[in-house]
């Protein structure tokens, strides 16, 4: 397991050796493509995005005053990326029709009932994350995913403290009703 | 109570679980790698490109000033360079066959054109050098 921090890193690259970015790419991917995917909601897309963003950041390394980490500094170029490609090409409206009516979907993709409910669970956030804004979805993302505080999602967005809050309890509330919904559905179903 | 505080009575929370996040696809490092390569490839070709865009007006520049010389140096005037130059013409001239293109074409060419017949000899002759080194320095250096 490799300890050297980021910053380590950053000299490193700075100081010519770009073959060391290797090491911030292995150790962000997986939060960096998680943020992309969670707010276009594909996972073509989600890679491409992701890349891109790491290549951004790579050609503005030198840009980067350490002010932040390196992390918040990646998730603001990802959270950027994602949002303009996302607002360029909006997506069709889904109905809650699309959405299977529960767990017994998912069991031939799952090992028991446990997990087929788990997956169910996950279907249903990424559809309901699908209806609200592609800024929803991100904030949703860094504080449920990332398990970010408000100041440091504003970090990451510039959007400010209070309108984060705001933001994230009009979008919790859209996400609940879906999830409601979609819940009743199920009952009805197994009526 | 405040909208943090509800946070902790969310019902997104049962439905969320941050340790199933996405993970990035298989050989998603390499693949970021890779394009940073190619890019840093591009980058250096383009700079040295830069330079060889920089030949033509080195070249464009000396005929200029072999032009204004010859127009505005007097042929009378008496230097140390000129005889020799001059020498250097007429032993070129000795080696070449006897052509009167002039007589051939019946032409009256003016005396600056030998000149720059020289000089775009010899620009060629530079030309072909610096193409030859800065070619094989750009294959050396994306092989390497």
């Amino acid at each position: 397991m490799d300890h050297k921090s980021d910053i380590y890193y950053i000299e490193q690259i700075l100081c010519g050796d770009s073959n060391v970015f290797s090491h911030l790419v292995d150790r962000h991917k997986n939060k960096a493509y998680n943020l992309a995917f969670r707010i276009c909601g594909n996972h073509e897309e989600a890679e491409e995005l992701t890349q891109d963003s790491f290549l951004k950041a790579y050609r503005s390394l030198k840009s980067f005053k350490m002010k932040s980490s390196f992390a918040t500094w990646l998730y603001r170029i990802v959270y950027n990326t994602t949002i303009s490609h996302v607002r360029v090409k909006k997506k069709g409206i889904l109905s809650l029709e699309d959405f299977p009516a529960d767990a017994t979907d998912f069991i031939g993709t799952s090992t028991s009932e446990e997990e087929a409910e788990k997956e169910y669970r996950a279907s249903l956030v990424n559809f309901a994350l699908q209806k609200i804004t592609e800024e929803e979805r991100g904030l949703i993302s860094l504080y449920y995913y990332d398990d970010m505080n408000t100041d440091e999602i504003s970090e990451v967005t510039g959007i400010t403290k209070s309108n984060i809050k705001v933001k994230l309890y009009r979008a919790r509330q859209k996400m609940q009703e879906i999830i409601e919904k979609a819940e009743k559905k199920k009952l009805i179903y197994h009526e | 109570m405040n909208n943090q505080e509800k946070y902790e009575e969310d019902l997104l929370k049962k439905y969320i679980n941050p340790e199933r996040i996405e993970m990035a696809p298989q050989g998603f490092t390499s693949k970021v790698m890779e394009r940073i390569q190619l890019e840093s490839v591009h980058e250096k070709v383009g700079e040295r490109s830069g330079k060889k865009s920089f030949v033509p007006v080195v070249s464009a520049a000396v005929t200029v000033i072999l032009l204004a010389a010859a127009i505005l140096i007097p042929g009378s005037q008496t230097d140390s360079l000129t005889p020799a130059v001059l020498k250097l013409i007429n032993n070129i001239k000795s080696l070449l066959p006897e052509l009167s293109i002039s007589s051939m074409f019946r032409l009256t060419l003016p005396s600056v054109m030998m000149y720059v017949f020289v000089g775009g000899l010899v620009l060629t002759i530079f030309d072909r050098a610096l193409y030859g080194i800065f070619h094989r320095e750009d294959k050396s250096k994306v092989k390497s």
